[in-house]
């Protein structure tokens, strides 16, 4: 840290740390900001799950009635996406994708703060329907007519609608905030296709953002005014049409499933050449698959709606399957990846792995799904939930414990502690297999999701209650990640600037890194530039020898 | 041949076989869990053999993707610090592994959408036609006899506490049409393999419908799926299927059995009661003791509600619905002194739940 000289604040003047962190515009600070927000937000809709799975565990109302049943799932399902996944991947995006580029801060630093701030004002005004009669209670989906003035009185409903529309406008701003940095900042010798994977997938996934949520916005507007200004937008008596909704909803929710999946797996990608020594397989096709999947995603929104009856199915569900094609290529890389590398299994390198076998079975599910006759049976089943946790859980969220795990020694100089991390690491696995793939076997079963209660008759106990244990083991794995964070603080072992070796600008700085975040940068000629700075002499040494050989064996480059 | 069994007696390997072993039995036990219901009409035995197809795809597909992880995970684990070989890509590969998943989707969308156009096919004539009337949070099974006259149609309402059971006979054509008064639910039978959205459409637009032919006579539960506010899970009702004699039977049965609309007797206190918004304007009626009485209840909302009188589970008095706007008026016999409770039983939550005092 010989270098923080250099920055005027820290000379000149020293603010409280309170007003410091409250006032910061430096893109790490907001980024961990971020990170440390939407956690506490996790562990909030992780309780409501628990509550939900108590309730669930075995036929019977036991602990709620049925209204706050409802409440617990659609704060549960609203939370964990709006307040915990997104934001938690624009915390890291906002961290690491400035070290990557080689760039002192974001574009607009200021407008990064403020779409910071949104956040817990706005998931506190969600919230805050507890306070005021109940909270919202019509799912995450709120369907109209349901969530019309006349079904849903509450004030929890416009709550829960004026506190998403603070959190929509976060993401529109931070989203034009990342776009500007990626085009504009990037270090003198970073092309396009020289940029770090993951700040591909952020490029992709803001532009998504910004595409999707205005729609998504528009429509929470038209409802507002609905249940309070007697607007008739989607009331069908008052030639409104309710299925108008679930299209806004979905023009932005689909796109929503791949901004949660994208920057993970570009999470994932950046994680498993440094843990394999190899180049990402296919760095170009990846490329291509990744901006493919975000233009597909804007033409499968009704597959969500099959059921309705109101959709052309062939065309949805063509354009739904047709999805595999970039998400295989992109699997293909990955496994190529790995294929005679050098692995080792550091805890990162355990979370990424997770998150391609869990992710596998969410896209084969999805693609189940994809097909509607077999979907006139699933939607709105268990296995839908099964679907959609394997996706969001076992893909995005296993994602964020990877990234968690490996740039912590890049924020605080210290690396988690390794075995704590491998338990923290079986546990949850563990746990989420056994949470979740049960629900599969439920769905298929006939068990409609977001009921309160079922009947002991309908054969469905056994499955419920080991997916009720399954939750807890997650609970409780989360403790030694806790304990493992708070320990690291105390008297973790400061590990230097590179730990893993890296491949990546952000490790070409110091751990952590200095207010303007580099002194100088190594040359930038393939998107491996640390990689390339260590190992200038083994690359040379193999090219040559890799040349030799592939003329012998092959008769010629491939 | 030695090129592919030399990995194999790789020490890495022979330790990971355990787990892998391990792995493959779990799987293959979750693996059976993984069918649906029994198919019991003509379409649901289509989209049961269509989910057979995809899931053995979606298995080899999952068998393949992990087996190769593993396998390369266990290989390939660091022994020594050399740099493996740096492959940046490899076009010819690229190019077969892009088609492969484009060959799948393409097997796919085709055997959906034969199965698709063979279950959406419509009968000329169906055996019967029922209108499913969905309301929070119950169904109305009425039954369209084609006469013209909707008096003498046989109308089957449940409540959350007594769900409904639509007979239906086996090997003809079954047509529903499903009509929502208020918000979207599902009609939905796992033993069918179908659910479709009852949505409160526009005026003039068409409800959505739904056709089957049941294949085998029994008692099968179904449940709204589309999530439908407080009450939603307990939309239950069942499908009764049964031979064509035996639902003849079942369908006079009902018909003869409906209650006659009842004549009110003159004299006795009335009590006023009003349904709105799903809940009552009193939580408060007072009668006297020993005589018979009237509750005259008018219901301002497209549902139905009723009255029904309690004393702790045991049932008193149960009024018949007033199905949508309009009012009705019970005749309730007379009841010894003390506090009972006054509940819909359509809608038994505490906004329609109050005492009755008897005294
Ligand atoms: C401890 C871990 C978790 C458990 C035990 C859990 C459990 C559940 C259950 C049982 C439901 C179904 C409730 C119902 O339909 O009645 C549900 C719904 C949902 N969950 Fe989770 N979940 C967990 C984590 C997550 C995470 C990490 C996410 C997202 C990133 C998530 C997103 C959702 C969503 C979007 C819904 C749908 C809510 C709705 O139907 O409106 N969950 N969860
Ligand atoms: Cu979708
Ligand atoms: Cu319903």
């Amino acid at each position: 840290m010989a270098t923080t000289a250099l920055s005027p604040t820290t000379e000149s003047y020293r603010r409280s740390w309170v007003l410091e962190w409250l006032t910061t515009v430096d893109h790490k600070k907001i980024g961990i900001l971020y990170i440390v927000n939407s956690f506490l937000f996790f562990f909030a809709a992780g309780i409501l799950a628990l509550v939900v799975r108590s309730e669930l565990a075995v036929p019977g109302l036991q602990f709620l009635d049925e209204r706050t049943y409802n409440q617990a799932f659609t704060m549960h399902g609203t939370i964990m996406i709006f307040l915990f996944v997104v934001p938690v991947l624009s915390g890291f995006s906002n961290y690491i994708v400035p070290l990557q580029l080689g760039a002192p801060d974001m574009a607009f630093p200021r407008i990064n703060a403020l779409s910071f701030w949104f956040l817990p004002l706005g998931g506190i005004l969600i919230f805050s329907g507890y306070l005021f009669g109940g909270a919202a209670a019509e799912g995450w989906t709120l369907y109209t007519p349901l969530s019309a003035g006349t079904y849903s009185k509450g004030v929890g409903t416009d709550l829960w609608l004026v506190g998403l529309l603070l959190v929509g406008t976060a993401s529109i701003l931070g989203s034009i905030n990342f776009v500007a940095t990626i085009f504009k900042m990037r270090a003198p010798g970073m092309t396009l296709f020289r940029m770090p994977i993951l700040v591909w997938t952020v490029l992709v996934t803001q532009t998504l953002i910004l595409l999707a949520t205005p729609v998504l916005a528009a429509g929470m507007i038209a409802l507002f005014i609905d249940r309070n200004y007697g607007g008739s937008f989607f009331d069908p008596n008052a030639g409104g049409n309710p299925i108008l909704w679930q299209h806004l909803f979905w023009f932005f929710g689909h796109p929503e499933v791949y901004i949660v999946i994208l920057p993970a797996m570009g999470v994932v990608s950046e994680i498993l050449p440094v843990f394999t020594r190899r180049p990402l397989f296919g760095y170009r096709a990846f490329v291509f698959a990744t901006v493919a999947i975000g233009l597909l995603s804007f033409s499968v929104w009704a597959h969500h709606m099959f059921t309705t009856g109101q959709v052309y199915l062939p065309f949805f569900s063509f354009m739904t399957a047709l999805i595999a094609v970039p998400t295989g290529v992109k699997f293909f890389n990955w496994m190529a990846t790995l294929w005679r590398g050098s692995i080792t299994f550091a805890t990162p390198m355990l979370f990424a792995l997770g998150f391609l076998s869990m992710f596998l079975i969410g896209g084969i599910s999805g693609m189940v799904l994809s097909s509607p006759p077999i979907d006139f049976h699933l939607q709105d089943t268990y296995f839908v939930v099964a679907h959609l946790h394997y996706v969001f859980f076992g893909g995005s969220v296993f994602g964020v414990f990877a990234a968690t795990y490996y740039w912590f020694p890049k924020m605080f100089g210290r690396r988690l502690n390794e075995g704590l991390g491998k338990i923290h690491f079986w546990l949850h696995f563990i746990g989420f297999n056994l949470a979740f793939f049960p629900m599969h076997i439920l769905g298929l079963d006939g068990m409609p999701r977001r009921i309160a209660d079922y009947s002991p008759d309908a054969g469905w106990t056994m499955w419920n209650l080991v997916s009720t244990a399954g939750a807890f083991m997650i609970a409780v794995s989360i403790l030694p990640f806790l304990w493992n964070v708070a320990a690291t603080f105390i008297n973790g072992e400061p590990v230097g600037d590179d730990p893993w070796e890296g491949n990546t600008l952000e490790w070409a700085t110091s751990s952590p890194p200095p207010p303007h975040n580099f002194d100088r940068l190594p040359p930038i000629r393939s998107e491996r530039p640390v990689f390339d700075l260590r190992h200038r002499h083994d690359a040379e040494r193999l090219a040559a020898e890799e040349a030799t050989a592939h003329a012998v064996v092959e008769g010629g480059p491939s | 041949m030695s090129r592919l069994a030399a990995p194999l007696r790789h020490p890495a390997l022979r330790r990971a076989r355990l787990p892998v072993l391990l792995i493959a039995a779990i799987g293959l036990l979750a693996g059976c869990g993984m069918i649906p219901p029994e198919p019991d009409t003509t379409q649901a035995k289509e989209v049961f053999n269509l989910y057979i197809a995809v899931l053995v795809m979606g298995a080899i597909v999952f068998a393949g993707v992990e087996g190769f992880i593993l396998y390369s995970i266990a290989r390939y684990r660091r022994r020594d610090d050399r740099l493996p070989t740096q492959v940046h890509g490899n076009n010819t590969v690229e190019v077969i592994w892009t088609a492969i998943p484009t060959v799948i989707v393409m097997i796919l969308f085709v055997l959906s959408m034969i199965t698709l156009s063979s279950i959406d096919a419509r009968a000329a004539n169906p055996g019967v036609t029922v209108e499913v009337d969905a309301f929070q949070w119950q169904w109305t099974f009425h039954y369209l006899d084609g006469d013209g006259n909707p008096d003498n149609d046989v109308s089957i309402t449940g409540t959350p506490a007594n769900p409904p059971v639509m007979g239906l006979p086996v090997g003809e054509p079954v047509h529903l049409i499903l009509r929502s008064s208020d918000v979207i639910h599902a009609f939905f039978v796992p033993h069918f393999l179908v659910k479709r959205d009852v949505v409160p459409v526009p005026e003039g637009r068409a409800p959505n419908d739904l056709e089957f032919t049941i294949t085998a006579a029994g008692t099968y539960a179904g449940q709204c799926a589309e999530f439908c506010g407080d009450l939603h899970s307990r939309m239950t009702f069942s499908v009764q299927a049964m031979s064509r004699a035996d639902y003849d039977k079942w369908y006079a049965a009902v018909q003869s059995g409906k209650p006659p609309t009842p004549s009110v007797a003159p004299g006795g206190t009335t009590v006023k009661l009003t349904a709105a918004d799903i809940s009552f304007d009193v939580k408060q009626l007072t009668v006297p003791a020993g005589q018979p009485f009237h509750i005259q209840l008018t219901n301002k909302d497209s549902l139905p509600h009723n009255v029904g009188i309690y004393q702790g589970d045991k049932e008193l008095f149960r009024g018949d619905p007033v199905n949508g706007v309009g009012t009705i008026i019970y005749d309730v016999p007379a009841l010894p002194v003390g506090d009972y409770t006054f509940i819909c039983d359509y809608h038994p939550l505490p906004a329609m739940t109050g005492t009755l005092t008897v005294k």
